[in-house]
């Protein structure tokens, strides 16, 4: 079957098989950014933006996403590129393998929920899993992302 | 998953049609899809429906099949109604990017033990619309078998009550070991324990201790919780064994009625 759909902006015609997930939809196409981890919609690494909503896209059939708006990290370059800096600002990242999704996810609540608590931040991000920073240093720079963002605005 | 030929239909009729004529299978979140090996002829994907929708009747509050558990969370109609009851049932579910997705319909269609919302659902004495069908009690849902193919239409739950909600798990987004549930609605309470681990049940001992009086006494929340670990069964599972889950039930429909009552 075909679709088309929006990613990062442009209109993309697209062929798969009826049960194909939209995350090997997307890295066939071309949008190798978006990582797969788990490959069972529990860790977050394949995350992306579906008409503005974080999902899951290794769980997330291709055919749903027909016509709608679909942001993957590159989508979002400018502004995460922003926080990777505080990520790094705070010795946040290593491997890098779950960054994309996890900066998609705080993109996504930047949007969502002004002026975050502690908690609704670690709720939020609950679903994002990193096997090596122990999250705490990601957890400072997020909230520090967070601010930067709010008194940006 | 292998999947033949997925069908998009926009009308309910016809999705049921395809499940019942075709013998296609429904598909809510799809979130189980990746995880199954088993090759689908059909499925039908109930996105286009138009079943995601929380809404005042002017009798019941409708819950629309494909409502996903994170609309559940945020609703401004149900905490208003509810307070933090669905918050607290659905909240802790794996992460948000997941319950952008799990949707009320398949959770109930899948009638699943573990989950919180069907514990909390069971105890606001919900009722579920099958199209086709019509409206059946919730309980009875849970608890028949069913021969033939279904589609849930929404679920019908009271205009507004008090209703509480506690479980303990081995990790925050984890399945639960043990959920209890309590909602004092249509002038009576109703005790529900789940995830024990089979599917949640009524607790019709804890829910007479309680009674009909809407802040029943320490004693008699006491009397019900030990009642709802005497009368519920228990099993083992990797999670935990019946004995823990056994000791845990009081705590829990403790917390639970305690919750409903703030």
């Amino acid at each position: 079957m075909t679709a088309t759909i929006v990613v990062n902006g442009i209109a993309e015609r697209l062929s798969f098989a009826p049960g194909d997930m939209l995350a090997d939809v997307l890295r066939a196409a071309g949008h190798v950014e978006v990582k797969k981890g788990c490959d069972t919609g529990n860790c977050g690494a394949c995350t992306v933006l579906v008409d503005g909503t974080p999902v899951l896209s290794c769980a997330f059939l291709a055919a749903r996403a027909e016509g709608k708006a679909v942001t993957t990290v590159q989508g979002v370059e400018k502004e995460a590129a922003r926080f990777a800096a505080f990520l790094g600002a705070e010795g946040a990242d290593q491997c890098g393998f779950c960054a994309p999704g996890f900066a998609l996810t705080v993109i996504a609540l930047s949007r969502e929920i002004q002026n975050p608590t502690d908690e609704q931040i670690k709720a939020y991000l609950s679903g994002n899993l990193c096997r090596c920073t122990g999250y705490e240093s990601q957890h400072r720079a997020v909230r520090r992302f967070l601010e930067a963002t709010h008194a940006r605005h | 998953m292998e999947i033949g030929n997925l069908a998009r239909p926009t009308d309910l009729d016809a999705a049921l049609e395809l499940i019942r004529k075709e013998r296609g299978v429904a598909v809510g979140g799809g979130l189980w899809l990746r995880m199954s090996s088993k090759p689908m002829g059909l499925a039908v994907d109930l996105g286009g429906l138009g079943l995601d929708y929380i809404r005042d009747s002017g009798g019941d509050i409708e819950i629309g099949a494909m409502t996903p558990f994170r609309r559940l969370e945020t609703s401004a109609l149900l905490a208003e109604r509810f307070g933090a009851f669905f918050r607290d049932a659905v909240g802790g579910v794996v992460g948000v990017q997941f319950r952008n997705m799990a949707t009320v319909g398949g959770t109930v269609a899948g009638r699943y033990a573990f989950a919180g919302l069907n514990a909390a659902l069971l105890a606001l004495g919900a009722k579920v619309v099958l199209r086709g069908e019509g409206t059946k009690d919730f309980a009875s849902f849970l608890s028949e078998p069913r021969n033939e193919s279904f589609l849930v239409e929404k679920v019908l739950l009271p205009s507004g009550c008090r209703a509480g909600y506690a479980s303990v798990g081995l990790t925050e987004g984890d399945f639960r070991i043990l959920i209890a549930a309590a909602a004092f609605v249509g002038g009576s309470w109703r005790v529900v324990v789940g995830a024990r681990p089979g599917a949640a049940r009524l607790c019709d001992t804890a829910t007479k201790e309680l009674g009909s009086d809407a802040k029943p006494s320490g004693a008699a929340i006491e009397k019900a919780a030990v009642a709802a670990a005497a009368e519920a069964a228990f099993a083992d599972d990797l999670r935990s064994s019946a004995e823990y889950r056994r000791e845990v039930c009081p705590v829990l429909v403790r917390r639970a009625v305690s919750e409903a009552l703030k």
